[in-house]
């Protein structure tokens, strides 16, 4: 007879099913030690605390937690690229000790660096290995990851979590859609790991070759990120037609970590996972903690265990509210109802890349070349997200249009991670605004 | 869980734990600057780190 129940269900079933007394005292004792490290090891922190009258010894009490200043993005980017470089003062291990760079992707402004020592990744990969058990991936899986591979930790740490457990890993990342497919075939992988938009596009593809994913695939499982479609009932439904498989969401971010995970149960939201993240939500306007269900509001995060980069109350923007009844799974952590709906701010996503409406304005009104005016359209075509940008060419500039074409795209790759369609217009003919602007329009089907 | 059968059976894994972070340190310490016996060392304390964050760190609190 097993002496810890659950083994089978749960990746571990001592934290997972921990009553939520001794796992709010497992978070508060975590909390304290990683102000600690923090304060300790980081000068950023050290001159956040104390300007804020704050010593880690202060924090006794979930009160206390709330005091302790949040940390929002533009403060990161604010000291990195500075010494020591490119991390800056945030760093809390010595250079050496850091084994991996990613970043943000950098479409809300100038990207984060976000450095992981060994034991930052190993925690990285225990962390989706919660996810990924909970999701019903065991080690007979066969997991094909369609993923570049690149700066960004999107499926990196899908790919380690994977490997943990003990499944078998395919690594997609330089085939071309029609190769991943036949791929999939041929090894008869069991799951898939990507975006929704990517996930449909997929089965397009698939359906453009003769193969229908449902009948002619063998993917059981699809795991998404990147995108909320995973937790939007209609887009989950389509994918899991498509290919005739259970899609899970789940949540996360490169400063923070893999957070959130649907589970087999799937109750219509994501649980924290309370054993490795502390999540408050709090009001958007006033600020005050919201505990109760019902209630949307900001969350902030912070990473328990995260050593080189703390993670500590990040202010995410994203707006969540928690779940009322406990889930059929039997975990004690918390769940969040209908995952991340949205953000506190107008950032909104396209083909699974954060884009601010700011950044396509930097680069448009970097070219002298182009007139004040511009547009940008967001529609769906099919399954994909699809983005035009309207521009004007200046008179004097008529015979350039090729060249600032290419620099145009070039220069928006560049800073928003994504592919635009230009159309040019004449001079004036453009929306001019008295008021507020409404460059941007996003024009795809409300879910 | 929480029976004491369940809280002892943790007991026992943490201090088989503590035993693999003690003999990795005293590895790093005589490794006397071998690479493949420091760095390998390195990863198992990575590992061990997720085995007290999975069993160890909540062992006072049951």
């Amino acid at each position: 007879m097993a002496q810890v129940e659950g083994a089978e269900r749960y990746w571990n079933p001592v934290l997972e099913t921990l009553p939520r007394d001794k796992l709010m005292a497992l978070q508060l004792k975590k909390f304290k030690k990683i102000v600690q490290w923090a304060y300790n090891n980081s000068k950023f922190h050290r001159r956040l605390y104390q300007d804020a009258g704050l010593e880690p010894g202060d924090i006794k009490t979930w009160e206390d937690v709330r005091k302790v200043p949040k940390v929002e993005k533009g403060m990161m980017r604010e000291i990195q690229r500075k010494d020591p470089f490119p991390y800056g003062e945030m760093l809390c291990v010595p250079l050496e000790r850091v084994t991996e760079f990613h970043q943000t992707s950098g479409t809300t402004g100038q990207a984060v660096y976000q450095p992981d020592t060994w034991q930052d990744w190993e925690w990285w990969a225990e962390a989706w290995s919660y996810i990924m058990y909970a999701q019903g991936f065991r080690d007979t899986d066969r997991i094909f990851i369609p993923f570049g591979y690149n700066i960004f930790v999107a499926y990196w740490a899908g790919h380690y979590g994977g490997e943990k457990m003990g499944c078998e890993i395919v690594p997609g990342g330089v085939l071309d859609t029609e190769a991943r497919i036949l791929k999939i075939q041929e090894l008869n992988a069991t799951a898939l790991m990507a975006t929704p938009t990517y996930v449909l596009g997929m089965a397009d593809k698939a359906r453009s070759m003769g193969i229908d994913p449902a009948r002619d695939l063998n993917i059981s499982k699809i795991l998404c990120a990147g995108e909320p479609g995973a937790s939007i009932p209609a887009t989950k439904n389509r994918m899991q037609e498509a290919w005739g498989a259970k899609v899970y969401d789940h949540v996360g971010a490169t400063e923070i970590g893999a957070w959130a995970y649907e589970c087999t149960a799937q109750p219509g939201g994501v649980h924290v996972n309370e054993a490795l993240f502390l999540v408050e939500l709090e009001d958007i306007e006033t600020g005050k903690p919201i505990t109760e269900p019902g209630r949307r509001g900001k969350l902030v995060l912070t990473a328990l265990d995260r050593e080189a980069q703390p993670c500590i109350r990040f202010d995410s923007k994203d707006v969540a509210e928690w779940a009322e009844e406990p889930c059929p799974c039997g975990r004690t952590f918390r769940w969040i109802k209908g995952g991340v709906v949205g953000r506190a701010d107008d950032i909104t996503k396209v083909k699974g890349v954060l884009l601010a409406p700011s950044a396509i304005e930097e680069v448009v009104r970097s070219f002298s070349e182009l007139s004040d005016e511009f547009e940008v359209e967001v529609t769906k075509k099919g399954d994909l997200d699809d983005i035009t940008l309207r521009v004007e060419l200046m008179p004097e500039e008529a015979g350039h249009r090729e060249s600032v074409e290419a620099r145009l795209v070039d220069q928006l790759r560049l800073k928003t991670n994504l592919r635009y369609n230009i159309e040019f217009h004449d001079h004036g003919t453009l929306p001019r605004y008295t008021l507020k602007a409404k460059r941007f329009k996003d024009l795809r089907p409300k879910h | 869980m929480n029976t004491d059968v369940e809280k002892e059976f943790l007991r026992e894994m943490d201090q088989r734990i503590q035993a693999i972070k003690t003999a990795a340190l005293e590895l790093q310490d005589l490794s006397d600057g071998i690479q493949a016996v420091y760095r390998n060392a390195d990863r198992i304390l990575a590992s061990v780190k997720m085995l007290e964050i999975n069993v160890s760190d909540v062992l006072d609190l049951l």
